[in-house]
């Protein structure tokens, strides 16, 4: 039972992750229309910027919290330059073209920042700066009287990290929605999502709102490589991870705030879940691994043929 | 001046309906076909035909597979590396229980596993579509991704856990496995995309070509008009599938060859092969070759290229500038012309049968 | 002129028996009552014109005959046989052929194959032949080519055969689309505001294509239009919808003189 317990603990923590990424992603999407591929790997790039700063200031003998907020700055400062840039190279000369083109745009996106990332700071996997930017780092044993096997103290590990991650991703989530409820920046992004043009004709500025929205995605997208450096490291092993975030957006309908996180913990559950009970099912407990790397993509193929406009979408009308 | 269709008249619809009806087309068709099989295999270094022509090939193949399913029908897949990946591991056991039977059959063969596996991850393709379809597509990748390392019965149970290709032959000559040579085998691969490129067309200039673009242009319409949906949809996964299928076992069979990791099939590939049908062109079959031609050598060209024009470059540095350059041509390319390296070759072909006029 | 066509139009093939019979027919999305109650039919032959004001329900209409939306309430009756939840694909092989308000083709190819993909349900031959594009098939086509490039003379689009249908004026566009819904043959042809958008001289034509398609082929029509001369003189009986509910029905002369009718169109004091 106790071991139950802990599977669903990590589910809930990667849970929250995913739903970190999946909501940078609902983000763009709500905002310019535009499928953003790049947002995992916005996830690596922003955390790699926050460490490689760091060891280069420590290298000048500049260290501890002080040398990590300053990192933390410089990383904020590159992903508005990077929301600038997309802005300006990217969205602004492909507007009006297809979704698939601007998809495509943010493919391209991707590999250019791996192939940025990797000439700067190298290819290998760094260790996240937990410590340093006073995040906690221990764990503690939770005691759950007769909850393990044969009616014995069950035992389950909690991460401080793991408890932070959750918290903080909690104040963010509650940050933007106000910020899109009651600021008159927030009014309009929600304008622009629901018409491009209308939005224009009432002389809001689409080129402002974008950078604003990758902007925003760029912090989110911080925020998450830090949760997430913590836990394992910093390498672009963890885009393919990231991947993991699109059958969230599924569950949780592309538009949809509140899905993304509702998404995101039932995929980081379900797939943990999955690991121990499906794996020895479909292929022995040791030749069966790595049922994760597909369960979490299963779950949303069985949800879509039976809700194909996601957790909280509108029945879909279609006209003619 | 030379390109001109006056005085070409037909007197047919057959003639009228051929895919290309203008002369100075085919003569061009002729003499690139002609180079293909003479002057390529006689002239191309060891290197170039290994390394260069034979990725293209292969590339081509897969990108057809799915610019029929992108392209022509509208839907788009994330599973091209996957379903590559079946035919490659279908032909494998194929040849591995009937080794008498010609390899070629069995490349041919093992497309129709392809094809069954990608019908079955094509059936949400009823319920969603865009995006939602895209990620649905992944579930396929991911899964059989996960088939290939973990059922070790796919792989023969070798050691190396990777498919270990068999010498085969035709006629005495080795056509697959470490004798056979580059020139056989690229003329072998040669002979199964222009076969297949005869027939993707065929298919698209007919009814069932027409059904595709119905539905990836209007799906409501094209239901109104009493085409389909699922039907329809599924073939187009079948027959995407099929190409893809082939492409893989080619790919393993007759580029690779033994020994190689499995790993080639892993969702880089499916992604390399969407570059390849966006840069192409979405919806044409010339595009699929310009697309793969261009993927396909960018990374050859950078790690050989760059040193040769006086620019050094380490191994890991190219691997990085390979990732920049692709990615800023993607971006460069889209904004140049969104419908791919297709729409710039008819636009040339347009202006040269004005020339030397300008309207 | 104008009175010439509207008698010869009363006078004209409508004696036929009922094909389609519409009865108490709701439909509703979530709250919003599209369609409440509406019964009429439309007989073997005639020209049924389906008029009101925006949002009256016309195009719904038009989408639950042709299977796209489906009734909550009341029976469809087509050639004697009521109708079962159906799919579109399944009026289409009836014989219920559709033009749309907003021109619906298929952008990316030519005029000549949006016509020849309204031939689909008529073309047979398999995936083998397909292959091979010869034999079999290639005569399938050709024959079908040939059906087609009447269909392109009668509209008089030569000029547009090969050209994307994208790159068209919408009113050849819309022509383009009467093509691909006569290259179906059907029995009923149902006309989403064909005459949208046109200038006169369009107008004119478009007006006369239906008639000749009417007179010619023999097809039974159901044409939704908002220009009322157009309607006046095309049809041989109307129907009136108002918020979903029907206000009348007859011949036009009779539709023209509803006070009903008026008061719809022109807003009534309350």
């Amino acid at each position: 039972m106790d071991f139950l317990i802990q599977t669903v603990w990590e589910g809930l923590v990667a849970g929250v992750l995913y739903a970190l990424i999946a909501l940078g992603f609902v983000l763009i999407f709500k905002a310019s229309g535009v499928f953003n591929f790049a947002q995992g790997i916005m996830v690596v790039f922003s955390a790699l910027t926050l460490v490689g700063t760091y060891e280069k200031l420590s290298q000048l003998g500049f260290k501890g919290f002080p040398a990590a907020m300053l990192s933390l700055v410089v990383a904020l400062a590159v992903m508005f330059v990077l929301a600038v840039l997309v802005e300006r190279v990217v969205l602004r000369p492909l507007v009006n073209q297809p979704d698939i083109i601007l998809f495509m745009a943010t493919f391209g996106l991707t590999y250019l920042l791996i192939g940025v990332g990797e000439t700067i700071f190298g290819g290998n996997p760094k260790i996240m700066i937990t410590k340093e930017l006073g995040l906690p780092t221990g764990s503690t044993e939770l005691v759950l009287p007769g909850l393990g096997p044969d009616g014995r103290n069950g035992l389950v590990l909690l991460q401080h990290i793991d408890i932070a991650a959750a918290i903080i991703a909690s104040i963010m989530i509650a940050g933007l929605a106000t910020f899109f409820q009651y600021t008159r920046i927030g009014r309009a992004l929600r304008a622009v999502a629901d018409s491009h043009k209308a939005a224009l004709s009432v002389g809001i500025s689409l080129n402002q709102i974008w950078v604003v929205v990758w902007f925003t995605a760029g912090i989110v997208a911080l925020v998450t490589g830090i949760m997430w450096g913590a836990r394992s490291d910093v390498s672009f092993g963890l885009s393919t991870v990231a991947l993991k975030a699109l059958p969230v957006l599924i569950l949780g309908g592309f538009t949809s705030i509140p899905g993304a996180i509702v998404g995101g913990l039932i995929i980081g559950i379900g797939e943990k879940l999955g690991e121990l009970y499906l794996a020895p099912m479909l292929l022995g407990s040791t030749m069966g691994r790595g049922v994760e790397s597909w369960f979490a993509f299963f779950i949303a193929l069985a949800f879509v043929m039976f809700r194909p406009q996601g957790l909280f979408g509108d029945k879909i009308i279609e006209r003619i | 001046m030379f390109y001109r269709e006056a005085g070409q008249f037909k007197t047919t619809y057959r003639d009228d309906m051929a895919v290309f009806p203008i002369l100075q087309d085919r003569i061009g068709l002729l003499v690139i076909i002609s180079l293909a099989i003479f002057a390529i295999p006689l002239l191309g270094s060891k290197f170039f035909i290994s390394s260069v022509m034979i990725p293209f090939l292969v590339f081509t193949l897969a990108a057809m597979g799915l610019n029929i399913l992108t392209g022509y029908t509208g839907l788009i897949s994330l599973g091209t590396g996957a379903f590559m990946g079946v035919g490659a591991f279908a032909c494998y056991k194929l040849t591995t229980y009937f080794p008498n039977v010609n390899i070629i059959v069995w490349i041919l063969a093992s497309g129709l596993f392809s094809a069954a596996v990608g019908v079955m991850f094509g059936i949400p393709s009823l319920r969603v579509k865009g995006f939602y379809l895209a990620v649905a597509t992944l579930a396929a990748q991911f899964f059989l991704q996960w088939c290939f390392v973990r059922i070790p019965w796919l792989f023969n149970y070798n050691v190396s856990g990777a498919i270990e290709v068999p010498e085969r032959t035709l006629l005495g000559l080795a056509i697959t496995g470490p004798r056979a040579t580059p020139e056989v085998r690229y003329l072998v691969l040669l002979g199964i995309v222009a076969l297949m490129t005869w027939v993707a067309s065929n298919i698209l200039h007919g009814r069932i070509g027409r059904k595709w673009m119905a539905v990836r242009d209007m799906d409501i319409a094209a239901e109104l008009m009493g085409i389909k949906m699922l039907p329809t949809k599924l073939l187009s996964f079948a027959v995407s599938s099929y190409y893809c299928g082939v492409a893989g076992a080619c790919m393993m069979f007759l580029w690779y060859g033994g020994g190689e990791a499995n790993d080639v099939f892993d969702i880089n590939a499916s992604f390399n092969v969407l570059f390849m049908v966006i840069i192409g062109g979405l919806g044409s079959l010339i595009g699929s070759f310009f697309g793969a031609a261009f993927i396909s050598s960018l990374p050859t060209t950078l790690k050989f290229g760059l040193p040769a024009m006086g620019i050094p470059i380490t191994g890991a540095t190219a691997e990085h500038m390979t990732f920049i350059v692709t990615g800023s041509l993607i971006i460069f390319f889209l904004i140049v012309e969104p419908h791919g390296l297709a729409r710039l070759w008819q636009i040339a072909k347009e202006k040269l049968r004005l020339w030397p006029f300008p309207y | 002129m104008k009175a010439d066509v509207g008698q010869m139009g009363a006078a004209g093939p409508a004696a036929g028996a009922v094909m389609l019979e519409v009865k108490d027919v709701s439909l509703s999305f979530g709250g919003v009552k599209a369609i409440r109650g509406v019964s009429f039919d439309i007989k073997r032959g005639e020209i049924r014109a389906i008029i009101g004001p925006n949002g009256a329900g016309k195009t719904s209409m038009l989408n639950v005959i042709n299977g796209f939306y489906h009734p909550q309430a009341g029976t469809i009756t087509y050639k004697g046989a009521q109708r079962e939840k159906m799919r579109p694909y399944i009026a289409a092989s009836q014989g219920i052929a559709r033009t749309f308000q907003n021109v619906a083709l298929f952008k990316g190819m030519s005029t000549l194959d949006n016509i020849m993909t309204g031939r689909t349900l008529k073309m047979h031959k398999g995936l083998g032949w397909q292959m091979l594009r010869y034999g079999p098939a290639m005569a399938e086509e050709v024959r079908h080519r040939e059906v087609v490039e009447k269909i392109i003379d009668f509209l008089e689009i030569e000029a547009i055969r090969k050209t994307p249908v994208g790159k068209l004026p919408y009113g050849l566009q819309k022509r383009v689309e009467l093509g691909r819904a006569l290259a179906m043959e059907p029995e009923l042809l149902l006309l989403d505001e064909p005459m949208a958008g046109m200038n006169l001289e369009e107008k004119q034509d478009m007006s006369r294509f239906i008639i000749d398609i009417n007179r010619q082929m023999g097809t039974t029509m159901a044409l939704i239009e908002h220009d009322m001369g157009v309607v006046m003189d095309l049809s041989d009986r109307v129907v009136v919808l108002d918020y979903g509910q029907k206000i009348a029905d007859g011949t036009p002369a009779v539709v023209q003189a509803d006070q009903k009718v008026i008061d719809a169109y022109l807003g009534v004091a309350h």
